[in-house]
């Protein structure tokens, strides 16, 4: 392993056991070491039984050819089990580290995950990681110390057939994995293209298949599916030509090393310094040798595998993992913050810019919330309204300006509901949210027809990824959590998304009742205007070249950070802001919001 | 479950090349392995035989044995390097042909394919799922072959050289699948429920790590910590209680053939001590009883990559064998003047005991398709209604499940839609959906869709539906290449494009036109009524799923869409 090798890193979070692979590798040899001396002691009878010795002479080497025969089943039963056994416990370990690290590593690094795709490929990672023990650390052990064994064994009787035995050993078990390792890379990388290609054009086929079929593209569009399939094909092949040999070496390897022992042992018989029956061993024990090597070559192929799949895990992992990053303290319980800007006020944004990677979205931010504020957030989609929220909670650092006040709970609009029953999901905001509270805030929301609709009421299990929840329910489910929170202040993204018109409108009043109620301040993210009137003040982002601009552009891909056009009261807005007057308008004349 | 399924070998072609050439290439190692053992025995024999008492022995044959020996060598090394060529040419192909079926078979059952499960599972199906065949047929299926022949020609030549070792190793071998069924037999409830237990410990951990972001935002990341631990040992627990099972079969496998082996091993000695054989033959024995079992021990070890392969390829079997809807053969009437007529079309919405649309009827007069005898036809209705499945059943991607689209010719007898060839009907049909694709080319090449269009009717049209400032912006403008490998375009610039291409495309008299919701400004909406208009004006006819008044004002006629929840049925 080289020295940055990702497989390096992610080892120590298996915390493997020395002693249990030891005993698996031990297991191992002892297994496949009676492999090679059934071979090695049944040579040694039928040679000496040709020499026809009285059969007493016989019986040591008849018994333990017998217990050869079973101790290889059985102790390689045992050694199964042993080398599994280190690699679930590594499997376990590493979960939970990964966990930890992510838990307990810079925030930004977990905010990041609702990025990427990186969280899908984690189980399936940390499998490929936990199988190096089983199918790369312990098989290479074990060929290493069987290997050398049958060298010495061989070796006693005939040194040259020994190092004969060696040399095709290295052969079988070095050569031949290296090329089978760089037949699987090759494969992968000069395949990486077309495969992709193959994946885009099958997908296309799949999602716009009916498009095509109406156009008239169906049957030109399979043909060139067919043609990057042949592409991928080809490639694969060209990859795959270092594979078939080193199949050809492994099996080449054998044979060599037993003409090589019958070059070397022929002669030494006949000139008297081999005994006949040694002869046999010398011949005969490499046949079973080489089961030693077989495995070697899927062991390459897994460790390089297993490799990609831990540089995928450290790319998850924060750098300095107890550091905390700049703006993320630990959590204050519940008390009010040090450096607040006035008792009254719970958040302050400071002329904040807010974005992603250092590429500024929104900018020239200034805001204050007091315990009853309701403000929102309006915008296109793709201006930097969740970019912005997440600045606001402290999940992401604030590229310019400054943030005050924190205890601040950002509401995704993607947020996880777990795998388990309602009611925990609800004391995800607070451990002791009792059932009376959970049905109080799931009727706010207008959960309290599904909720009397659900078999086993709080306590129905949600399917993992909520998969028994409709998108509405969903998003209300969020909310519900939300106004449960212990926290001051609630930045709740996109709450209406899914939701059908009079739904969503009523979810945004829920949420500023809450608000004012209770004191807390919520700042909501919305696309959808017609309900923002029960807003203290409406916050309109944009870009200033926003009306040059053509809006089938995707907001997100101008070149200026978008900043506030406008703020007021709605109805203020309305009258005041032209583009906001029309997109209201638009909601309340579209034809589903009549009917719904 | 078979472990080769003769619809592989019926559906791809590239397999059944590759089973004759494996085949063939068993057939070479099972004589290359008699030969070897031959060799062996007759280089070496003399050798220990003469040694023994003492004379010297001929090595002229014992040197020519030896020369055989390295030529098998040689061979065998050929035949492994082939047989591994072979796999790895045809597997990728195997793969590929059968995702082109699938792919093309679930695009031809239509836009709600019956039977094939949801479509996510086909896309991964025909993306990755595909793939585990690759090991199946590499690793699995050659050794499965291997058995077959290499198997019995040993214990034949076994025979020929020692009866009584040929009878142990002839008992034994049917004991080893018989054992290993019986272990699996008496595992498999176990297991499985095991397997079912370790899978959900798994999903926990994956949905606590999935749930990350939202623990932290909460401030509650810290306590799951120790549950993550926890269930990672109640998982590993409940995976070893398996395995100890699940590896018995292994044990029983490894144990048979070692065990004879070394029966095999000590009775030739015996007969060897007693005089009953000759040395060379109990060495060629010797070399050829682990070999029977080799191939056995191989394929048991592929287990898994036989499992996954063939459960893979039962998955796009069973999206080949769904029957493709019937489709009719009558070519389609012209339809300038002609009326469409929706007769009581009932659709059911999958398992949500809805019907949507429900027994919509209406008289759907069309263009005269002359200049300024066009229609505009707006679909209305709450979402959920039905208005895109109306649009599908028009467009003959969807069969109505009750009730029928009628196509009317201005003189002449109305034709069910259900029995016209859908290819004659699409080419008069231009359909614009909510997300257009994009066939890769350039943008130009695109727009136009094999029209010879003169440049200033294309400027024209791109002025109308506001193409011209998305060409503007564009590196190459309308030489920009577009689509697959080309420059990606956002929703609304695709939509764009669609309308400019529906807009040349003259010669199909009907639009189907899902309108464009995503956040549209003052100019976005202008530009869906100029196009709008503009067919119209071309003597088309436009139906236009509406979701805005400003549509809905523009249209002759409007058609109501509405759904119903079928009584009884689970809402």
């Amino acid at each position: 392993m080289l020295p940055h090798d990702p497989l390096r890193r992610v080892l120590p979070l298996l915390e493997v056991h020395r002693g249990r692979v030891v005993r698996a590798v031990a297991l191992g040899a002892l297994a496949l070491g009676s492999s090679v001396a059934l071979a090695a002691v049944s040579a040694w009878l039928i040679a000496r039984a040709s020499q026809m010795p009285p059969v007493l002479q016989l019986s040591v080497a008849v018994v333990s050819v017998r217990a050869f025969g079973i101790g290889r089943g059985v102790l390689r039963y045992l050694e199964r089990l042993a080398s599994h056994d280190v690699a679930l416990r590594g499997m376990a370990a590493l979960r939970a580290n990964l966990y930890d690290a992510l838990a307990r590593g810079p925030v930004t690094g977990v905010v990041a995950l609702r990025r990427g795709e990186l969280l899908a490929r984690v189980g399936a990672d940390v499998d490929a990681v936990g199988d190096v023990v089983v199918r790369a650390l312990v098989p290479a052990g074990v060929a290493a110390v069987v290997g050398l064994g049958s060298v010495a064994l061989v070796g006693a009787f005939l040194p040259d057939a020994g190092l004969a035995l060696l040399g095709c050993l290295v052969l079988a078990g070095l050569l031949a994995p290296w090329l089978a390792a760089r037949s699987a890379a090759a494969v992968e990388r000069r395949g990486a293209d077309a495969r992709a290609e193959v994946t885009a054009r099958a997908l296309e086929l799949l999602e716009d298949g009916q498009q095509l079929r109406v156009a008239g593209r169906l049957g030109g569009r399979l043909e060139e599916l067919r043609a990057a399939d042949a592409r991928l094909a080809a490639a694969t092949d060209d990859g795959a030509r270092s594979g078939a040999l080193a199949a050809a070496v492994g099996a080449g390897a054998q044979l060599l090393s037993v003409v090589c022992s019958l070059v070397l042992g022929i002669p030494a018989t006949v000139t008297g310094t081999l005994a006949p029956v040694e002869l046999a061993v010398v011949v005969l024990t490499p046949l079973a040798a080489f089961e030693a090597t077989q495995a070697l070559p899927a062991a390459a192929v897994q460790l390089r595998r297993s490799r990609e799949a831990a540089r995928r895990l450290v790319e998850l992992l924060p750098d300095t993992p107890a550091e905390p990053s700049p703006g993320q303290d630990p959590r204050p319980a519940g008390h009010a913050p040090d450096r607040s800007p006035g008792s009254a006020v719970l958040l302050r944004l400071d002329d904040v810019a807010a974005g992603w990677d250092g590429t500024t979205a929104v900018a020239g931010v200034g805001l204050d919330l007091r315990p009853g504020s309701v403000v929102a957030l309006a915008g296109p989609s793709g201006v930097g309204k969740t970019t912005l929220l997440l600045t606001a909670a402290r999940l992401l650092p604030a590229l310019a300006g400054t943030v005050t006040g924190r205890d601040a709970l950002f509401v995704a609009e993607d947020g996880h509901l777990f795998g388990t029953t309602v009611l925990e999901n609800l004391r995800v905001a607070r451990a002791d949210v009792t059932p009376d509270e959970a049905r109080e805030a799931l009727a706010a929301v207008g959960l309290d027809g599904w909720l009397a609709a659900l078999p086993g009421g709080l306590d129905t299990v949600l399917g993992t990824g909520a998969g028994d929840v409709s998108g509405g329910e969903r998003r209300r489910l969020l909310v519900a959590r939300a106004l449960l929170a212990p926290a001051r202040v609630l930045l709740v993204d996109e709450p209406a998304e899914h939701l059908d018109a009079a739904t969503a409108d009523a979810l945004v009043r829920t949420l500023a009742d809450h608000a004012r109620r209770t004191g807390r301040a919520v700042v909501v993210a919305s696309h959808r205007l017609a309900a923002l009137d029960v807003a203290d003040e409406v916050v309109l982002l944009g870009r200033r070249d926003d009306a040059e601009h053509d809006a089938g552009h995707d907001a997100g891909h101008g070149g200026a950070a978008a900043t506030v056009v406008a703020r007021g009261r709605h109805a203020d807005l309305l009258r005041a802001e032209p583009a906001y007057a029309w997109a209201a308008a638009q909601e309340s004349r579209r034809p589903d919001a009549v009917h719904a | 479950m078979r472990p080769l399924d003769p619809r592989l070998l019926r559906r791809a072609r590239a397999a059944r090349t590759y089973v004759v050439l494996t085949a063939v290439l068993g057939a070479a190692a099972a004589g290359l392995v008699v030969v070897q053992a031959f060799a062996i025995a007759h280089a070496l024999g003399p050798v220990v035989t003469a040694a023994s008492a003492g004379r010297t022995p001929a090595l002229g044959p014992v040197w020519r044995w030896v020369a055989v020996l390295a030529l098998v060598m040689a061979l065998r090394a050929g035949v492994a390097w082939a047989q591994e060529r072979f796999a790895q040419r045809a597997a990728p192909r195997v793969v590929g042909e059968l995702r082109e079926q699938v792919v093309a078979h679930a695009v031809a059952l239509g836009p709600r394919a019956a039977g094939t499960g949801d479509p996510a599972a086909v896309a991964t199906l025909a993306t990755r799922g595909l793939d585990d065949l690759e090991p199946y047929l590499v690793r699995y299926l050659p050794q499965l072959l291997l058995t077959a022949l290499v198997t019995p020609t040993l214990v034949l030549v076994v025979l020929g050289l020692d009866w009584v070792s040929a009878l142990v190793l002839a008992a034994t071998i049917p004991l080893v699948p018989f054992f290993m069924w019986l272990v699996g037999v008496m595992t498999a409830g176990t297991s499985e429920r095991r397997l079912r237990a370790i899978e959900r410990l798994g999903a926990q951990v994956l949905d606590l790590l999935a749930g990350l972001p939202t623990l932290r935002a909460f401030g509650r990341e810290v306590g799951p910590g120790a549950r993550v631990r926890a269930l990672g040992e109640a998982s590993r627990r409940a995976a070893m209680g398996t395995l100890r099972v699940a590896f018995l079969s292994g044990m029983v496998l490894e144990l048979l053939t070692t065990l004879s082996v070394a029966i095999v091993a000590v009775g030739v000695g015996l007969r060897l001590v007693h005089g009953g054989m000759e040395l060379v033959p109990a060495i060629a024995v010797l070399v050829l009883a682990p070999e029977v079992y080799l191939p056995l021990r191989r394929v048991g070890a592929e287990f898994h990559a036989s499992t996954d392969g063939i459960a893979a390829a039962e998955r796009a079997f069973a999206v080949l064998e769904t029957p493709l809807p019937r489709s009719g053969r009558g070519a389609a009437p012209a339809l300038d003047a002609g009326t469409l007529v929706l007769d009581r079309v009932t659709v059911r919405a999958g398992e949500r005991g809805v019907e949507a649309p429900s027994d919509l009827s209406a008289r759907i007069p069309l263009g005269s398709g002359r200049p300024g005898g066009g229609r505009v036809v707006a679909l209305r209705g709450p979402s959920g209604a039905g208005k895109s499945t109306t649009a599908l059943v028009l467009l003959g991607l969807l069969r109505p499940d009750d009730g029928r689209v009628l196509l009317e010719p201005a003189d002449g007898t109305p034709l069910d839609l259900a029995d016209v060839d859908p290819a004659s009907w699409w080419v008069r049909v231009t359909w614009v959906p909510q997300r257009p694709s994009l066939p890769p080319g350039t943008l130009r090449d695109v727009v136009a869709d094999g029209h010879a269009v003169p440049d200033d009717a294309l400027a024209a049209a791109a002025r109308t539906t506001g193409l011209d400032a998305v060409v503007g912006a564009l590196p190459d403008g309308w030489d920009t290449r577009v689509g697959l490998g080309g420059v990606g375009l956002s929703v609304g610039q695709r939509q764009r494009v669609a309308l400019t291409a529906a807009l040349l495309a003259g010669d199909r008299p009907l639009v189907v036109l899902d309108e464009p919701t995503a956040h549209l400004d003052a100019r976005g909406e202008q530009v869906v009524l100029d196009t709008v208009r503009a067919w119209r004006d071309a003597g088309r006819t436009v139906v236009v799923i509406a979701h805005r008044a400003s549509l809905l004002s523009l249209a002759d006629q409007v058609v109501d869409v509405v759904a119903r929840e079928v009584a009884g049925a689970p809402a």
